[in-house]
């Protein structure tokens, strides 16, 4: 839980800086989440890579978000995380109950 | 005869506290910059905002809604947010109209701006027998994206920013440009008041507190003029919201055979540096 909530800061500390990678993910109330990201400077963050990973570190889903800048995927049974992989240094990782 | 004389300038102090104070339609809620979507509380009041009233009845509201664009897109999205409009007695003394909305977090979840527009109907003014019409503008953002602050919304009209709203530090300058049907207005004027009571939103009312003290009634607002290309530049001295009203510069000038003031009003967010 201490490195959830560290990650979760992180994330939102990362849009300080210039063309920093942007990312959020939402329970869609129906079994499914939708993730989107964005940069800092506006842009979209289409194309870029996205995982979700169950804790035990198998990958369950992998995909690139799709033009509108969004990934919808169905929320697993078990504890899980989605991971933004915006590049070297730039990963940005979302536990599965800070989706909501 | 001092007594008399006491008397007599404390009037006159009253009548220009009375009259210096500006009208603003107060579109609130606690912060303009979300870290993440979450449930909005918004206050929507029409007041006096640097003395947090007196508070005048809000007739109704014609729209209310937010301009999106998402990042990447080409074109704004309008989310209509009249369904969530609640009218409620603003104020426990005055008991006055005014409305509150709750914004699901799901109405304005996307990363990126949002430009919150209210559309009041007109509002009667007896003492001056005008109507007055603030179409006012509180542009949000959520994550931190910036897509669409600066964007034009084709308003009758309104203040396109030239410095991002929700994101001022304190001691620095906030632009703009006054439009009236898209057209820069030049010479415009201007008035800045700072929101000195905050809008408690759960209570229906301001705080009982003021957050800063006028020296004299005179400086409870800010007298602006835009340039001869309609932009204007104001300072930001303390954090909280500070309103911007362009006053008259709508292209109606009558309502129900009288004069008409349509303001054009923006809202703005300072946080200090620590």
């Amino acid at each position: 839980m201490k490195n959830s909530i560290a990650l979760a800061a992180l994330m939102l500390s990362l849009p300080a800086a210039a063309h920093s990678p942007l990312f959020d993910c939402f329970d869609n109330g129906d079994s499914t989440a939708t993730c989107e990201g964005a940069f800092s400077d506006g842009g979209p963050a289409a194309g870029v890579g996205i995982r979700v990973e169950l804790a035990s570190g198998r990958v369950l889903m992998q995909g690139q978000l799709d033009e509108a800048s969004s990934y919808t995927f169905d929320i697993p049974d078990e504890e899980y995380s989605v991971y933004f992989e915006a590049g070297e240094g730039h990963e940005i990782v979302l536990f599965g109950d800070e989706i909501y | 005869m001092n007594l008399v004389r006491a008397l007599f300038s404390t009037a006159i102090l009253l009548t220009a506290s009375a009259t210096t104070s500006a009208h603003f339609l107060v579109v609130h809620t606690p912060e303009m910059l979300l870290g993440r979507s979450a449930n909005i509380d918004m206050s929507i009041v029409f007041t006096h905002a640097f003395d947090g009233g007196p508070t005048m009845d809000l007739p109704g509201i014609e729209n209310f809604y937010a301009m999106q664009k998402k990042a990447g897109d080409d074109d704004l999205t309008r989310i209509d947010l009249m369904d969530y409009l609640e009218p409620v007695q603003w104020g426990h003394a005055e008991g006055k109209s005014a409305f509150v909305a709750a914004i699901p977090r799901n109405a304005m979840r996307s990363l990126g701006d949002y430009q919150v527009v209210v559309e009041p109907q007109p509002y009667y003014e007896a003492e001056e027998d005008i109507y007055i019409q603030q179409i006012t503008k509180v542009i949000m953002n959520v994550g931190g994206a910036p897509t669409n602050w600066d964007a034009t919304l084709g308003l009758a009209t309104e203040i396109q920013s030239l410095n991002k709203p929700y994101t001022n530090w304190v001691g620095g300058v906030f632009r703009g440009v006054v439009l009236s049907s898209g057209e820069p207005v030049p010479f415009a004027e201007i008035e800045v008041e700072y929101l000195n009571y905050n809008p408690n939103f759960e209570d229906r009312r301001f705080d009982a507190d003021a957050s800063i003290e006028a020296p004299l009634p005179g400086y409870e607002h800010v007298s602006v003029r835009t340039d001869a290309s309609g932009t204007f530049s104001i300072g930001l001295p303390k954090a909280g919201w500070w309103g911007i009203a362009a006053l008259g510069v709508g292209p109606a000038t009558e309502h129900e055979g009288k004069e008409l003031s349509q303001d054009a009003v923006l809202w703005v967010q300072a946080k200090e540096i620590n």
